[in-house]
């Protein structure tokens, strides 16, 4: 990956939009070193499994690229990110059951320093919270993920989402309400 | 009555506090709901995502560029085009407008040469938008500049392009002093473009 220039890794969100626009292919990169991180978990929270979390990511930036003229600043670009990111992985959740991955495939990640025992019991406990989330409704899933692990507001999440923050609030409600009744007792 | 989605949600996530929700001191079954959404919510923030390694990011910043690089230049909006097609049309009906009321003035009082000016006004704006590197390859563009190379002046009036405070209107009163100003300064005109 060729470095990003000096000047450009210091301007504003609008400013990088603007080089990009002008043709500074340079600005895109930025803007993907940026975000590249939020957007990958939360690809990664909606599909539990790192290639396509991967692949999705790609997506989302290769579709913002595209519809960059399109990004007026009326939000953050991060919040425009994350709808992409939302739309993205709600076609694809709709279109292919995710499949979890295994621990063993889990190898690529930096884990911190952590017991065997320890690191098993949660990995485990993880995986099955995580293949919980897969099997909700798009939408609860969608509201959970954005409101509990990418700290969003209700109003963000509905803004996000095209919805009120009343149906965010009722869809959050019976995400963790699912939730319960799937896992039961075991992780609770 | 028990307490709604919306008022659970906001007990537990403490935005309310739950001294205010009168209610819970007196229901069990909202009090239980209400330590099983905690619980739920205590148990799904404890998942964490695995982090990627240092060497994934830079795999993955450098797919993203190949696929960018791939792609060329943003897109032009679909809704940007007018902003160049729309004065284009206007400056081309304005002078397909003047070229008209110069052929039917051969039947006025004031005898004027013929001029024909028509086919240089609209090819003229149609090559100009069409070189334009950004807008060679917009379909839409192409299709205004296909369609409007063939428009005569009735089926532009016809289709609201040049309304009553228009060019043709201005052009269709002037006085014969001024239409014969109005010819000079064309033939001036013409006469430098070479056309």
């Amino acid at each position: 990956m060729r470095p990003a220039e000096p000047g450009l890794v210091d301007l504003d969100e609008r400013a990088l939009v603007e080089a990009c626009l002008s043709g500074q292919s340079a600005a895109f990169d930025v803007i993907v070193e940026r975000h590249r991180r939020s957007v990958y978990l939360l690809c990664y929270r909606f599909v539990s499994n790192h290639e396509d979390a991967s692949d999705l990511s790609q997506d989302v930036f290769l579709r913002a690229y595209r519809g960059l003229r399109s990004f007026r600043g009326q939000s953050s670009l991060a919040t425009w990110l994350y709808r992409i990111g939302v739309n993205v992985c709600l076609n694809r959740v709709s279109a292919k059951k995710p499949l979890s991955e295994s621990i063993e495939d889990r190898q690529f990640v930096d884990e911190k320093a952590e017991s065997a025992p320890d690191r098993l019991m949660k990995d485990e406990r993880g995986a099955r919270v995580r293949a919980a989330i897969a099997q909700l409704p798009r939408k609860q899933r969608a509201t959970l993920v954005l409101r509990m692990y990418h700290e969003m507001s209700h109003q963000e999440i509905a803004d996000v989402l095209g919805s009120s923050v009343g149906a965010v609030k009722a869809n959050f409600f019976h995400a963790l309400s699912n939730l319960k009744k799937m896992l039961g007792g075991e992780v609770l | 009555m028990h307490l709604q989605p919306d008022e659970l949600i906001d007990l537990a996530e403490g935005t309310r506090t739950e001294s205010s929700a009168t209610h819970l001191a007196e229901c069990a079954v909202c009090r239980l709901q209400l330590e099983e959404l905690k619980a739920t919510m205590s148990a799904a923030a404890d998942v964490d995502a695995p982090e990627p390694s240092l060497l994934f990011w830079d795999h993955f910043s450098a797919r993203v560029r190949q696929a960018v690089d791939a792609e060329g230049a943003p897109r032009r909006s679909f809704w940007t085009w007018p902003r160049v097609a729309i004065p284009a049309v206007s400056v081309a009906t304005a002078v397909l407008a003047v070229a008209v009321t110069l052929n039917r003035g051969g039947s006025g009082n004031t005898p004027l040469p013929t001029v024909v000016p028509a086919p240089v006004a609209l090819p003229v704006a149609s090559v100009d938008l069409l070189a334009d590197p950004q807008s060679a390859g917009d379909t839409a563009l192409t299709l205004v500049a296909e369609l409007s190379s063939d428009m005569d002046f009735e089926t532009a009036r016809d289709a609201g392009l040049a309304a009553r405070g228009s060019a043709e209107h201005a052009v269709t009163h002037l006085t014969g002093s001024e239409l014969r100003e109005l010819q000079r300064l064309l033939q001036e005109e013409l006469a430098r473009s070479g056309a």
